[in-house]
């Protein structure tokens, strides 16, 4: 059966399946930024916490998907089987990209144009809300792009914990045999990613401009 | 002389640099390499290990490994196009699988089908099965088979309504699977069972996330676990015998890897993997350990 053939006969389900995987990365990158962008300002107050924040953001990346999931099975309200451990997973995954840049963006603000923030008698929120943030949201969303789109691939590891999503097509293709089956979950979930990128890419390069 | 020095040395270390080159050249082009593949579960690793190693005791070719790829499909994709010689599978899982068979219950049947038609389409040769079967293995929590009386799997259709499952998406999409199990037995669950990965279904089964899993027969989490197996009393699973396939041209080419793993015929017992199983997956010892004591104990 060729892939078009078997879209055709499956619209319903291929449908329902891109909207669970776009659900999966909207809420977790989502709740990553929620927590990403106040733990990467947090960061830049307290320096002394970037090398452990940071570190163990780190570490969450290295952490097998399977091995993540198999610690957060027994676990209460984040565990069990289903579309909260994927998206807590996820969540993992997507934080290192978007603290760091937040730091670096909040930091990489010139420190002349900090000082004169400063020498008007600005305070530290108005500092950050006026100055930092604006001349970093570039950098910052350079982060979130970089989570999004790596959480559109990411998102196909769902479906081995009964999340659901692309990845569903591709675990049964492979368990299978069945490259149609792989490529009808590959296909869209690589065309997803592209979109993110091509669509974020836009908006990092309208601040970059506007910044300047 | 400074210049003749120097000169002779530079002649030294390009001879010796040419030396050295065609060394390794010509040790690439003659060395008699074999190689073998696994699937990405520690059963199929240890069969690889065992295979492995008594291609080196036997024949003193040597063997590259290429371990824990990722499942049939892609071992069947990475022997067809050459890139392995040989891994161990399974006579239903290539019957069912791969030739899209329907599932037939007779061993024999099904081990000469697979044989011939692996022959004809892909040049394949089937060595003779170790002996076990590894079939898919119906399991429940130890505690719930003794409070509700569960032995056999025609006595998990009352039961069904109040369970959950969860299975690999192998055992929910192939043909000798779920679909024809519920049938066969009349199974309805409380709600459509959870696909998943087939690792991650011992742990959601042991944690009480799900109630019913399908493992394979010979996984040494069962005892580990304290789960138990229900008995397959109508007789709906095909044969899953495991045995090597081999590229033909290897055949021909290494003599006397044939009659190495000829020798490993019939030698591992369902009881015998179950415990090899175990030795890697709940005392996790190391699988080249497990296979050299396994060898020298059973064909000194």
């Amino acid at each position: 059966m060729s892939l078009w053939d078997f879209y055709a006969r499956n619209s319903q389900e291929v449908l329902g399946l891109v909207g669970q995987h776009l659900y999966l990365v909207a809420i977790s990158t989502g709740a990553a930024i929620v927590i990403g962008v106040p733990l990467g300002i947090l960061l830049t107050r307290r320096t002394a916490w970037r090398g452990p924040v940071l570190g163990v953001a780190n570490v969450f990346q290295t952490v097998p998907s399977l091995a993540l999931f198999g610690f957060l099975i027994p676990l209460p309200f984040i565990g069990g089987i289903g579309a909260t451990t994927a998206i807590v997973a996820l969540v993992l995954y997507a934080l290192l990209p978007i603290v760091r840049n937040t730091y670096e963006g909040v930091t990489g603000v010139d420190p002349a144009v900090r000082e004169a923030g400063r020498g008007m008698g600005m305070t530290d929120w108005q500092l950050l809300t006026q100055v930092e943030l604006p001349l970093g949201f570039g950098v910052i969303l350079a982060g979130v792009r970089v989570a999004t789109v790596v959480s559109v691939g990411t998102a196909t590891i769902a479906a081995a914990i009964g999340a659901g999503g692309l990845g569903v097509y591709i675990f049964r293709g492979v368990a299978v045999v069945d490259d149609t089956l792989i490529l009808a979950g590959a296909l869209p979930a690589a065309l997803m990613a592209l979109a993110a990128d091509g669509l974020l890419g836009v908006a990092e390069q309208r601040f970059a401009w506007r910044g300047k | 002389m400074a210049g003749e020095v120097r000169g002779g040395r530079g002649d030294g270390w390009t001879v010796g640099l040419w030396v050295l080159a065609a060394g390794l050249l010509s040790g690439c082009g003659h060395r008699e390499r074999i190689v073998v593949g696994s699937k990405n579960f520690t059963e199929s690793d240890l069969l690889g290990e065992i295979v492995a190693q008594q291609i080196e005791r036997r024949t003193g070719l040597s063997v590259e490994r290429r371990f824990h790829l990722g499942g049939t499909f892609v071992c069947h994709q990475a022997i067809t196009s050459g890139r392995i010689d040989l891994y161990v599978e399974y006579t239903g899982t290539a019957y069912t699988a791969v030739l899209k068979h329907a599932p037939v219950v007779d061993r024999d049947s099904v081990y000469r089908t697979v044989a011939r038609d692996y022959l004809q389409r892909f040049d394949l040769v089937w060595g003779k099965p170790f002996g076990f079967n590894n079939t898919f293995a119906i399991t429940v929590r130890r505690r719930d088979a003794t409070r509700h009386g569960l032995t056999r799997i025609s006595d998990l259709a009352r039961l069904a309504p109040r369970l959950k499952a969860g299975f690999g998406y192998e055992f929910l999409e192939r043909a000798d699977g779920f679909r024809g199990l519920a049938s066969v037995y009349g199974l309805r669950f409380a709600s459509p069972p959870t696909a998943m990965d087939l690792g991650l279904t011992y742990r959601a089964l042991a944690d009480g996330k799900v109630d019913v899993i399908a493992g394979n027969s010979t996984d040494g989490q069962i005892e580990a676990l304290d789960l138990a197996v229900l008995e397959d009393d109508r007789h709906y699973f095909p044969p899953y015998e495991a045995a090597p396939v081999m590229r033909q041209a290897a055949i021909t080419r290494y003599s006397g890897v044939a009659a190495a793993l000829a020798q490993l015929a019939g030698r591992i017992s369902d009881a015998e993997m179950r415990r090899l199983n175990a030795l890697a997956d709940v005392e996790h010892r190391d699988i080249a350990t497990i296979a050299r004591d396994w060898l020298r104990a059973s064909l000194p």
